[in-house]
């Protein structure tokens, strides 16, 4: 038994020397051009971002050989708790050259630390994006982030229902929200199918709102814009009235709402144009869906038909060993490479910010699954339609604020008690 | 005798339902292993067709021959490493107990009462300062030595008597040789209870692994999970199979080895 | 003088035997501990700290989602401990029956949920509750329910499905232990207590319990440790949601310190909080146990 113990020890010890050899060797600095370059992406979900991140490695191979790109699976949140772990231990040598983030977080994590970030203004040419992705990687006038994925919404409707109930697509364009519960109403009397649905307790509705009208949580001077905020409000009103009409379907979480339009159980949704990947894994309802633009409010001058719903951008990190290679990178790319966008889009629907790609003729094709419709032609026209917002440091903090607000409503109380309750919150957390 | 058959019956409809609640999950899982998303989304709880389908998907989408070395690799080493370290110190506050020795396991149960996400990011300071990110040695160091293992063996060696160790003693054997010629034989139920316990703990770890990995090449079978819900879309024909897969060797562990789990808690527990 | 030579020698080994676990845990815990303390004392955003004295502290009685999370976890803990320790004792008792046929199968199976991960047991109970998941659907089928509940959107059955999913995935752990605290109890005590005429249910409240004290009391205090310091479970299965309905203390701490702005001192103090809780919970336990 002894022996056996002993043996085992060593193999352990041993085995475990053999890995903790492994992080000497990356000290090594390169100094020849030409000599091989890693460079090290974090992002996440292999259907979209992943695989994106993978053609443009295949295109950059044939620009520069020497170069490689290893991509790590990281899941967003997985992501954000390493950087932020790594950032405030100063332990930066293990973080990768180029990461992907989330549009809602950037403003967060540059304002927090700003050393971590290369601005990127005059090494890629960022005015060929739409400008509202860019405008949200901005801060004090240095440009952060690459916009990748675009977030622009659309109505996104099964035209067959709607047709049933004797509406017709194009009457859901340039249209209000009231209107928009009306025309719902009719649908349900006339097919029993709910118009529309979203997850419980997630302020998306709100936030696309809020930005459809130019607005966000927050003043110029960084205080909180909660309480007295009219468009909050407007906002907070017609998501309730959604859901107590019938119009609105309320389901638990993503899965289930993602379910709701795989099963024909609501006949449109309102989101970010990524969700015409998810809408067209659903092979049976090909050639029945289309895409209008976004409702505006009634009764607020500065709202539009356009807004943005997630999104992210890539980042290059201070800590990176060659980070003009990673721009470089980035920018013949992401930003400069048609190529690129035209072989991503008809695989993972991702949809480009950058304007050049739409120009494409991948991007004036009749989509089938969409009745022939050019949505991708749509979708990035919406883009360039959708105002500018700064989504601020405190993001996080005041969504889920009005997501509490939000559920509060539902149950009964008063949108200026919850929305004075949220702000409430987020002025607690942004105390120090 | 009616009233003590009914009892009976009783005990067992009762033993049955609860076992049922049990496994039901466990079916669940596995069936969802073997259908496709949209069906398990629909709720269909029967076996599909889809195995080898889901299968073949997650080999493609991800690596799993390297997540799953990976996870057994640090379960094994962390196992091994534990119960080295924490048996010897839980025979030595037994068999070597003193008022000093009461103190310092007081102190050390302390530790267990301390959330993870406090000492996080402190530890992950050290840890990168020391070169050991993205090793096996830094996967497992945090959870060698556990307070609740160490007192796990103390506990055991209560009813390892210490006139055996005096005889031993008397026939020259030093005493590490005491140790590990005698004392750990004889507990070796304790041991394969400990060894379970702590498998199973660093095979199912999430937090700190996530952290300390730095390359894919180092991912472990938990976040190879998390990863799998992260996208727009999950599938969760392949969520389920990869949770299953993840389930297996601890099954399988306890499975064969339960018999001697329950000699063991029972030896920690007189 | 060989004697206490001797005697001196065998101390010395004696703390041997104890120092490398002691010495892991006093680096690895204890130092990030302390560490993890200085923190509290310190507010500000990312790597921008500044000494803040105990504000830290004082700011925790203000903290609406705070004070929420303590309820939450307190709820949790109040109701989940006492059903899941009960239901394991008598689990446990029928276990011991050694009449009782396929023993050994009912042992596994009802310990077999400690063998998933908290992460998968959350995962598949969260499919199980879903809207249009077997439970709403049987629940509707057999006419015990109008309409399928929202179980994981609704501020009192998201705590339930919670608590559900916790009890499922320990009972077995503590079951096995008072099993094995049950084994040591000499037949003959029963035996002697069946021939006076006790029933069943006397010989388990007379018997039973008060000898499984010190088993008992040990679960308890794991039990209490574990729940005051809940997250996989609250994160996989309702996000803290709705609103802030379920939100665990430890997720709290998570996202003062990965999802919003860091505030690290601030999130150090919130664990300080829980190790408070968990010491004097543990305190009050063991004196209300006696002496172990």
């Amino acid at each position: 038994m002894k022996k056996t113990l002993y043996v085992l020890l060593v193999l352990v010890l041993g085995s475990t020397m053999l890995f903790a050899g492994g992080a000497e060797e990356k000290k090594a600095e390169v100094v020849d051009p030409n000599a091989p370059i890693t460079l090290t992406v974090w992002c996440w979900d292999p259907m979209f971002n992943i695989y994106a991140m993978e053609e443009a490695a295949k295109i950059y191979k044939d620009i520069k050989p020497n170069v490689t790109i290893n991509v790590v699976e990281t899941p967003w949140n997985d992501l954000q708790q390493k950087l932020i772990t790594s950032l405030s231990a100063n332990a930066t040598e293990n973080l990768p050259d180029i990461i992907l983030m989330q549009d809602n977080a950037i403003q967060k994590n540059v304002m927090t630390y700003p050393e971590a970030f290369v601005p990127l203004n005059g090494k890629i040419d960022l005015s060929q994006f739409a400008q509202f992705k860019v405008d949200v990687g901005t801060i004090d006038g240095k440009s952060y982030g690459v916009p990748f994925d675009n977030g622009a919404t659309g109505t996104f409707l099964r035209r067959d229902i709607v047709e049933k109930a004797g509406l017709k697509v194009s009457d859901f364009n340039d249209i209000t929200w009231e209107r928009f519960i009306e025309l719902g109403k009719i649908v349900k009397q006339k097919t029993g199918i709910a118009m529309i649905s979203t997850v419980a307790n997630e302020p998306d509705f709100p936030m696309l709102m809020l930005q459809s009208a130019g607005t966000w949580m927050f003043n110029e001077d960084g205080s909180a814009y909660i309480k007295d905020n009219p468009v909050l409000k407007e906002a907070l009103r017609i998501t309730k009235e959604m859901v107590q009409s019938g119009v609105c379907l309320l389901v638990p979480d993503w899965n289930a709402y993602i379910a709701t339009l795989n099963n024909g159980t609501v006949a449109s949704t309102i989101n970010g144009c990524w969700i015409s990947g998810s809408i067209q894994t659903e092979e049976s309802q090909k050639g029945k869906w289309a895409v209008a633009n976004t409702p505006r409010f009634a009764n607020i001058s500065s709202s539009v038909n356009y807004s943005s719903q997630g999104g992210s951008g890539w980042m290059v990190m201070a800590n990176s060993k060659h980070p003009d290679v990673a721009i470089d990178f980035l920018a013949k790319t992401f930003g400069g490479s048609v190529a690129l966008y035209e072989t991503i889009l008809p695989t993972s629907g991702a949809i480009a910010t950058w304007l050049p790609a739409a120009e494409s003729p991948v991007y004036s094709t009749p989509i089938e699954f969409f009745g022939g419709q050019k949505i991708y032609e749509d979708l990035v026209g919406f883009a360039g339609k959708v105002p500018n917002v700064k989504y601020g440091v405190f993001n996080y903090e005041a969504r889920d604020a009005i997501a509490r607000a939000l559920s509060e409503v539902m149950r009964g109380t008063t949108i200026d008690a919850a929305l004075a309750t949220a702000q409430k919150n987020v002025e607690f957390l942004m105390s120090e | 005798m009616n009233k003590r058959q009914g009892t009976v019956i009783v005990k067992y409809v009762f033993l049955i339902i609860i076992c049922l609640f049990s496994v039901f999950p466990f079916y669940f899982m596995v069936v969802g292993a073997t259908n496709k998303s949209v069906d398990i989304i629909k709720g269909r709880l029967f076996f599909g067709t889809f195995l080898f389908e889901n299968i073949k998907t997650l080999a493609t989408n991800v690596r799993l021959g390297n997540a799953f070395w990976n996870s057994l690799r640090n379960a094994l080493a962390n196992t091994v490493a534990a119960l080295l370290v924490c048996s010897l110190a839980g025979y030595g506050f037994q068999i070597y107990r003193d008022k000093g020795k009461d103190t310092l396991m007081g102190l050390l149960l302390l530790s267990m009462m301390v959330p993870f996400a406090a000492i996080m990011v402190p530890l992950f300071r050290m840890f990168s300062q020391a070169k050991l990110l993205d090793t096996t040695m830094g996967f497992i160091l945090p959870t060698i030595s556990t307070a609740f293992l160490i007192f796990f063996f103390r506990q055991s060696s209560e009813s390892f008597p210490i006139e055996t160790v005096q005889a031993a003693r008397v026939d020259g054997l030093g005493e590490f040789g005491i140790f590990f010629r005698i004392y750990v034989p004889i507990m070796a139920p304790t041991f394969a209870a400990a060894a379970i316990v702590t498998f199973m703990n660093a095979w199912n770890n999430y937090l700190w692994p996530l952290i300390i990995m730095q390359s894919q090449d180092s991912q472990t079978m938990p976040l190879l999970i998390t990863g799998l819900t992260a996208g727009y879309t999950t599938d969760y024909g392949i969520l389920m199979l990869s949770v299953t897969i993840t389930t297996l060797p601890t099954l399988i562990l306890f499975f064969t080895q339960q018999k001697r789990f329950v000699e063991g808690v029972l030896g920690s527990v007189k | 003088m060989a004697k206490s030579n001797l005697s001196r020698k065998i101390n010395l080994y004696g703390w041997l035997f104890v120092i490398p676990a002691a010495l892991f845990i006093f680096i690895l815990n204890f130092y990030p501990m302390i560490s993890a303390f200085l923190l509290s004392l310190q507010s500000g955003r990312g790597n921008n700290l500044k000494f803040a004295g105990l504000k830290n502290y004082a700011r925790l009685f203000e903290d609406e989602m705070f004070l929420t999370s303590v309820g939450n976890v307190i709820t949790y803990l109040v109701i989940q401990v006492p059903i899941m320790l009960l239901f394991a004792l008598v689990l446990a008792t029928m276990l011991n029956d050694s009449k009782l046929k396929g023993r050994g199968i009912f042992r596994t199976m009802i310990f077999l949920p400690c063998a998933t991960s908290l992460v998968s047991s959350a995962m598949i109970f969260k499919s199980l509750f879903s809207i249009d998941g077997i439970i709403n659907t049987a629940l509707v089928g057999i006419g015990l329910l109008v309409e399928p509940i929202s179980w994981l959107t609704h501020p009192v059955w998201a705590k339930f499905v919670i608590i559900l999913t916790i009890t499922w995935r320990w009972t077995g752990y503590n079951t096995v232990f008072y099993l094995a605290g049950l084994q040591n109890i000499n037949r003959n005590v029963y035996e002697a207590a069946r021939i006076d005429g006790a029933s069943a249910s006397r010989q388990f409240f007379s018997i039973t319990i008060p000898l499984l004290k010190p088993v008992i009391l040990l679960t308890t205090i794991m039990s209490t440790n574990g729940t005051l310091q809940l997250f996989d479970e609250v994160r996989t299965l309702t996000n803290g949601g709705p609103g802030i309905a379920t939100l665990s203390i430890s997720q709290y701490i998570y996202n003062l310190s990965f999802m919003y702005n860091p505030q690290f001192g601030y999130a150090a103090a919130v664990s300080y909080a829980i190790l408070v809780m968990v010491a004097v919970l543990s305190f009050v336990q063991i004196k209300m146990g006696g002496k172990r």
